[in-house]
């Protein structure tokens, strides 16, 4: 049997392609429904329904080959005999699937960077705004401020004006001059201007202003700061009721790593899981497809599920695909190049901004954890304060906790640092009771 | 929409359509958060909307760390700001 994690873009591409084999495909998802973040939207929200998202549903529902399990937390995954063992949760009861060949689709979330009040309700990320749209109608603020960088935050922004809430502003840190040094990456792309000129039309419908070079700093009492990104002057401080920010996203790769998939990282610090021309990973029998093997996209993450979906069952794989993944991946290191997050970002904390929000440390404490106690990276930082010691396992803050460490001594990240932060032995947060019993069924 | 479906946040009926997670309900009732911290009694609502940041975790029918904004209601559901 083959086991997929995941039931996003990548996650079901690799289902269907798989399927076609007539071998027996389980995949596993941590959601109620599938579809993954970039999917998740419910038909009755305006706007959202995606013809190919109905395309993948019927024809993964009509096969008969795979299997779905939804709800499905996987915390683990081990090597067994002949194949692997996924541990997962399921309603908090432990449960165990086998699988010979595994498809690690996991995606990716928000990188979120901490700034005065980014704690507070009313602040969200944009994927986090786009998610309650998309997934449950839910509109998270009338008058609300959309910064930080990337593309990602002109659907964010016109998807929250179409659904009735008035959008203050787009504050892009970057300037749409970087594009020039990707030319050769718009040609190949010309479709993504398509979409540029749709959400220019719906920005125009609403009258939302689009500034380049611009950040919000701060979001206190309903009052969002913004600035210019090189100088931090031209301060203008604006009503808002709610903030939604992103910075560019970042992959899960717990399990990847827990299973033992080779990583690297990349000329912008982002770490990715290493895959062949077939998405095979460093392990035998494992595939790796979408975010996880660097961010890029539903379109790429579509693509390379569909050639892990082939590679496994040991179909021959189409020039076709390996032409689109091509074109796309280029896409996406422009996407990278064009939208950096700002080497200064962590000029604009206050002692007291909050880095670690599970754990609540500020940036005090974490300045006072290099300089006085001599913390040296995030790891030593996490000891002295608990900065990415609480439930998220510092999904949100231990990248940022390194950049803040870099700032300060002005020391290099070394790539150990960065695939270290980006692991964590259990993928779930599950009963201790479990890691005990030593049930297997 | 209209529903007759309710959980229950604090003592309080809150109603909830079919489908609808626990922080979406919440929110949309007019609640502005969902929990208060722990060291410094902070109120918290929702940061990354897909499960990943733990920020909005309340305790259902006694189980403490449920993240409300993956979780859907059920009719009953009992939901607590407690760590």
């Amino acid at each position: 049997m083959i086991a997929i994690i995941g039931a996003g873009p990548a996650g079901l591409a690799a289902a269907i392609s798989a399927a076609q084999s007539g071998q027996h495909v389980l995949v596993l998802d941590s959601a109620p429904r599938m579809g993954g973040q970039f999917w998740r939207h419910r038909d009755f929200v305006k706007g959202y329904r995606s013809e190919k998202a109905v395309e993948i549903f019927e024809s993964f529902r009509k096969s008969n080959s795979v299997s779905h399990i939804s709800g499905a937390s996987v915390w683990s995954v081990e090597k067994s005999q002949d194949g692997f063992l996924i541990n997962y949760l399921k309603n908090g009861k432990e449960e165990c699937a086998h699988c010979e060949k595994l498809i690690i689709a996991t995606g990716g979330y928000d990188r979120a960077l901490p700034f005065p009040g980014w704690d507070t309700p009313g602040s969200i990320t944009a994927g986090g705004a786009q998610a309650m749209l998309k997934g449950q109608s839910l509109v998270v603020g009338e008058k609300i401020v959309v910064a930080g960088t990337g593309p990602f935050l002109l659907p964010v922004a016109t998807g929250l004006a179409e659904a009735g809430a008035q959008i203050v502003g787009i504050y892009e840190a970057n300037n749409p001059l970087r594009w020039a040094l990707s030319p050769f990456a718009l040609l190949l792309n010309l479709s993504k201007f398509g979409e540029f000129l749709h959400y220019r039309k719906l920005m125009r419908r609403h009258g939302i202003a689009l500034h380049f070079g611009k950040i919000a700093t701060s979001f206190v009492e309903g009052e969002v700061s913004i600035s210019k990104v090189r100088t931090r002057s031209g301060g203008q401080i604006i009503a808002a009721d709610a903030i939604a920010t992103g910075w560019g996203f970042m992959p899960d790769l717990t399990i990847p790593g827990i299973v033992g998939c080779n990583q690297k990282v990349d000329r912008f610090g982002n770490v990715y899981c290493e895959s062949n021309w077939e998405q095979r990973s460093s392990i035998n029998n494992v595939w790796v497809a979408g975010e996880s093997t660097g961010i890029g996209g539903a379109d790429l993450a579509l693509v390379e599920g569909a050639i892990a979906g082939l590679s496994a069952t040991g179909a021959r794989i189409e020039l076709r695909l390996l032409l689109r993944r091509w074109r796309l991946r280029i896409f996406a290191k422009a996407l990278q190049r064009s939208y950096p997050v700002p080497k200064n970002w962590t000029s604009w904390l206050k002692p007291e901004t909050t880095i670690c929000r599970c754990e609540e440390v500020p940036y005090q404490s974490i300045e006072d954890s290099i300089r006085e106690l001599g913390a040296k990276d995030s790891r030593g930082v996490k000891l002295f304060t608990r900065c990415g010691m609480g439930l998220c396992q510092g999904r949100t803050c231990s990248r940022n906790v390194s950049e803040i460490v870099q700032q300060i001594t002005g020391a290099e990240i070394s790539d150990a640092e960065r695939l270290a932060y980006s692991n964590r032995p259990v993928a779930a947060p599950i009963p201790l009771g479990i890691l005990g019993d030593g049930k297997k069924n | 929409m209209k529903t007759n479906t309710y959980v229950i946040f604090n003592g309080n009926s809150i109603p909830f359509n079919e489908g609808e997670s626990v922080a979406a309900a919440l929110l949309r009732s007019g609640e502005e958060s969902l929990r208060e911290t722990r060291f410094h009694g902070k109120p918290r609502a929702i940061f990354c909307g897909i499960g990943v940041c733990f920020d909005c975790v309340v305790a259902i029918d006694g189980v403490p760390n449920q993240r409300a904004c993956i979780i859907e209601c059920r009719e009953g559901m009992k939901i607590e700001s407690r760590p």
